[in-house]
């Protein structure tokens, strides 16, 4: 018997085990990570003094993540296609194919409308373990005085919850739905580099176990911002912040760079600037702070990392370097940052209204140019964030007007809210509530700002709840709730079944009282002054700190109402979505549902404006109609 | 017998596995890591009324049988005599407290000479080795130990670089080199004080302030007056 006779001994099961897939990803992961702390253990470097000193060996741990990573990403078959083409095979650039069926969605695919659900699911999840991590602070300050657990664990606690969702969430919107519906909006059959589209999902998800590892390290003391000489002196869950940023950097700066490539090289024909969907205009304007502000974290980070292994002294004052040169690289990153969160929510407020109100989209080019102005004026803010670290005072007013001057651009969003919306004919669909919700919720945010832009003022308020209620009214008033407004809207079409309508609006009027119920009270505790990131406060603020928590509690009852309503409908229900439920005239509600590996059959020609809702017709706005197979 | 599970009731099982299993890693979130802290200790009573003793002692390194080796860290005496690592005490209200601190630990130095005065203790007095003092030389402070919502500090001298004998594993006898300092303090109403060091005595971290000095167990802890 020859050996291409001989019947093949493997079991299916084992076969089915071994191979690129989320199971080598992590057991490779896992090789890989104790293979650094060894090698870490092995190498003679400057640090070896500090690791005797202090027990604790920064060096094996940035070894072992640094491993595990490259060990997860080759399990998951990331080195498989560059192998390969150095050994001469023709160039491709399918990962999966449909005959995968589910095993496409933990493993690496290079389709996007895969990658996107991947990034709904995983981030959704980190979402909830940061969700998680809110209640836990709010259980510790339903008294004044320490409760449950130390003020060291809470202060981790409290930099879990805020890196958690300053970092995940950077991709809220980009990740799952940028990445979905970009390529179909655009007329496109795919992104520009799949692989990197799912090499930045995956990147993420190491990031995001890596930071929640930190509680096995001693967690760290600096909140979400990292700030020096704290973070050099801090224990080694310092690090877990550092790889995590690092990596969600990286991620950032791909995904920016994928995104501006394919909506720049890969529009339909007759998709010209000016006809391009404004949601698409906001990924491109967060896509290109991705790529300018991503890379200066990314560095500084490895700043970080050099002063706490090599011991060079970037930011050690007492060795020639500036713990101010940090705080200013970080928001250099940390301020366009605040905008990566904001934009997209403005660009799906956007692109809903219209199709709510049943009216064009009002203003289209002055939306534009908002978005486009708040992205260039991002990079001009930053020292307010250092208004009281004593910087140069000559600087303050600089940087005071151009932060109020940014309210300018943020305010045509508004008003091109507010003109779509004026006199429509409002269909108050679960989507458009939430969207509603952003107008009310941002605006109290964008209010409460000026008074932090403003030096007077925001030497009284800075640092403080006040600070903490602005951001939350901004970032999850903003963002968050635009999320949900992108998954009530979009989830027919990325997962084929509809949401319970009833259930969504008992979560939107769930989350929006309690949402303000929780975050309005904290203006005031901020501007009595009690501060953020401490674990004890006055006794005469109980009250307000006990209706927070409670409010905050409700808060998390809403998102297990969510979260029912969508393992109901997508596990139990799954009532059949209607291939265009909100009789959207865009083109990504023209083709099929589920939509084609491949999205469109021939590529659609753009003949017409892309938001027609209440003229004559609403016929698509792409010729020919056969898009999809 | 042949048991058919309907679609829905795998869809059930599943659905419960992995709600199971989310609940079960948040448990073990929580209890393994956020609610870690040292047991809190209570001081001893004496014969005299309302007067209860902490004894404490200061090292400059724990020793191989403890998680952190070379960390400095306080240990406190127990109702049976044994040494414990915690910084956790726990003292009665309205009450006279007599600390008696053994400070096996060399000299740090202070960086803010105001803190070599003790507040906040019977008499404004210390004794260091005996000797009553109102003030140490900042210099030679190893420790403070601080309750800033008490408005109590005490400096604790630390013990000659070139002394014979230094102790060098937690817990430290008596025949090792030391200081013994003690004072007295009055605790007002119940509550949870927290107490620390203001030395920066981390030694080998950045400025002397990680590690031991962030963490609760080691130079700062909670004082419960109950």
């Amino acid at each position: 018997m020859t050996i291409a006779a001989m019947p093949r001994r493997t079991s299916p099961l084992l076969r089915r085990l071994v191979g690129f897939n989320l199971i080598t990803a992590v057991v490779l992961g896992a090789i890989g990570y104790y293979l650094g702390w060894w090698l870490g253990h092995q190498v003679s470097v400057a640090a070896t003094d500090h690791y005797a000193d202090t027990n604790q060996n920064d060096v094996a741990l940035f070894l072992a993540y640094g491993l595990a990573v490259v060990g997860f990403l080759t399990g998951l078959g990331f080195l498989n296609y560059p192998v390969s083409r150095m050994l001469g095979r023709p160039a491709s650039v399918a990962a999966k194919d449909e005959a995968d069926g589910w095993k496409r969605y933990v493993s690496l695919c290079t389709d996007h409308k895969v990658v996107g659900l991947q990034y709904l699911i995983g981030i959704g999840f980190f979402l909830l373990v940061g969700g998680v991590n809110a209640m836990l602070i709010r259980v510790e300050l339903l008294r004044p005085t320490p409760n449950i657990w130390p003020a060291g664990q809470y202060l981790t606690l409290v930099g879990l919850h805020g890196s958690m969702m300053m970092g995940m969430m950077t991709s809220g919107i980009l990740g799952p739905f940028a990445n979905y519906v970009v390529p179909l909006m655009i007329g496109a059959r795919r992104m520009a580099f799949p692989r990197i589209e799912a090499l930045t999902f995956w990147l993420l998800m190491a990031a995001g176990v890596i930071l929640t590892s930190a509680v096995f390290y001693g967690g760290f003391p600096t909140g979400w911002t990292g700030y020096e000489p704290l973070a050099d002196q801090a224990n080694m869950g310092m690090d877990s912040y550092i790889v995590f940023f690092a990596l969600v950097g990286l991620s950032m700066t791909l995904l920016g760079f994928n995104m501006l490539a394919t909506v720049f090289s890969m529009r339909a024909p007759g998709m010209g600037w000016g006809r391009l969907p404004i949601f698409v205009w906001s990924v491109v304007a967060t896509s290109a702070l991705n790529v300018l502000a991503a890379p200066v974290l990314v560095t500084t980070l490895t700043m970080v990392a050099l002063d706490r292994t090599l011991q060079t002294t970037f930011f050690l004052s007492s060795s020639g370097g500036s713990p101010f040169l940090y705080e200013n690289l970080f928001w250099v990153f940390g301020h366009p940052e605040v905008y990566i969160l904001a934009i997209p929510g403005f660009g799906i407020v956007l692109e809903l209204l219209p199709v709510f109100a049943r009216k064009p989209l009002w203003g289209y080019r002055l939306a534009v140019s908002g978005m486009v102005g708040v992205a260039l004026l991002s990079f001009f803010v930053w020292q307010h964030h250092l208004f009281m670290s004593g910087l140069n005072a000559n600087l303050r007013p600089f940087y005071m007007l151009s932060t109020e001057l940014i309210s300018l651009p943020t305010g045509f969003t508004f008003l091109c809210a507010m003109g779509t919306v004026w006199r429509g004919r409002i269909r108050y669909d679960v989507p458009m509530l939430f969207c509603l919700g952003w107008v009310f919720n941002f605006f109290i945010g964008g209010l409460s700002g000026v008074f932090l832009s403003d030096v007077p003022s925001d030497t009284t308020t800075h640092g403080s709840f006040f600070t903490m209620a602005h951001f939350h009214y901004t970032i999850m008033g903003g963002l968050i709730f635009t999320f949900f407004a992108a998954i009530y809207y979009w989830l027919p079409k990325m997962a084929g079944v509809q949401l319970n309508q009833r259930l969504g609006k008992v979560h939107f009027w769930l989350m929006f009282v309690s949402f303000n119920s929780t975050f309005a009270p904290l203006f005031v505790i901020g501007a009595l002054g009690q501060p953020r990131r401490v674990v004890s406060y006055p006794k005469d603020l109980q009250f307000l700190n006990q209706w927070v928590s409670v409010s905050a509690f409700v808060l998390g009852i809403s998102m297990v109402v969510f979260l029912a309503n969508f393992v109901w409908s997508l596990v139990f229900a799954r009532i059949p979505a209607d291939p265009n439920p909100w009789h959207s005239s865009s083109l990504e509600w023209q083709v099929p549902t589920p939509v084609p590996v491949h999205n469109f059959d021939r590529i659609p020609v753009i003949t017409a404006e892309l938001y027609p809702y209440g003229a004559e017709t609403t016929a698509p706005a792409a010729e020919p109609l056969t898009v999809g197979s | 017998m042949v048991v058919v599970v309907s679609n829905f009731g795998k869809k059930l099982a599943a659905t419960g596995l992995v709600l199971g299993l989310f609940s079960a890693g948040l448990a073990w979130y929580i209890g393994g890591y956020l609610m870690v802290t040292p047991d809190s200790v209570a001081s001893a009573a004496t014969s005299a009324p309302a007067t209860s003793e902490l004894t404490l002692q200061t090292v400059a390194g724990l020793g191989d049988a403890y998680s952190q080796p070379t960390w400095v860290a306080y240990l406190v005496k127990d109702a049976h005599g044994v040494w414990r690592q915690s910084t956790n005490f726990t003292v009665p209200a309205n009450s006279t407290v007599r600390v008696t601190v053994l400070q096996y630990d060399g000299a740090s130095g202070l960086r803010n000479p105001f803190l070599a005065r003790p507040e906040g203790v019977v008499g404004n007095t210390i004794e260091v080795d005996g000797k009553a003092v109102q003030a140490i030389d900042p210099a030679l402070a190893s420790h403070t130990f601080a309750i800033p919502g008490m408005h109590l500090v005490v400096p604790l001298e630390g013990v000659a670089d070139d002394a014979p004998d230094q102790c060098e594993a937690a817990p430290c006898g008596l025949e090792k080199a030391h200081r013994t300092i003690t004072f007295s303090f009055h605790t007002g109403s119940r509550g949870r004080f927290r107490w620390q060091c203001f030395v920066p005595c981390a030694a080998g971290f950045i400025h002397g302030f990680g590690g031991p000095m962030q963490t609760i167990g080691y130079m700062d802890g909670f004082l419960d007056v109950v």
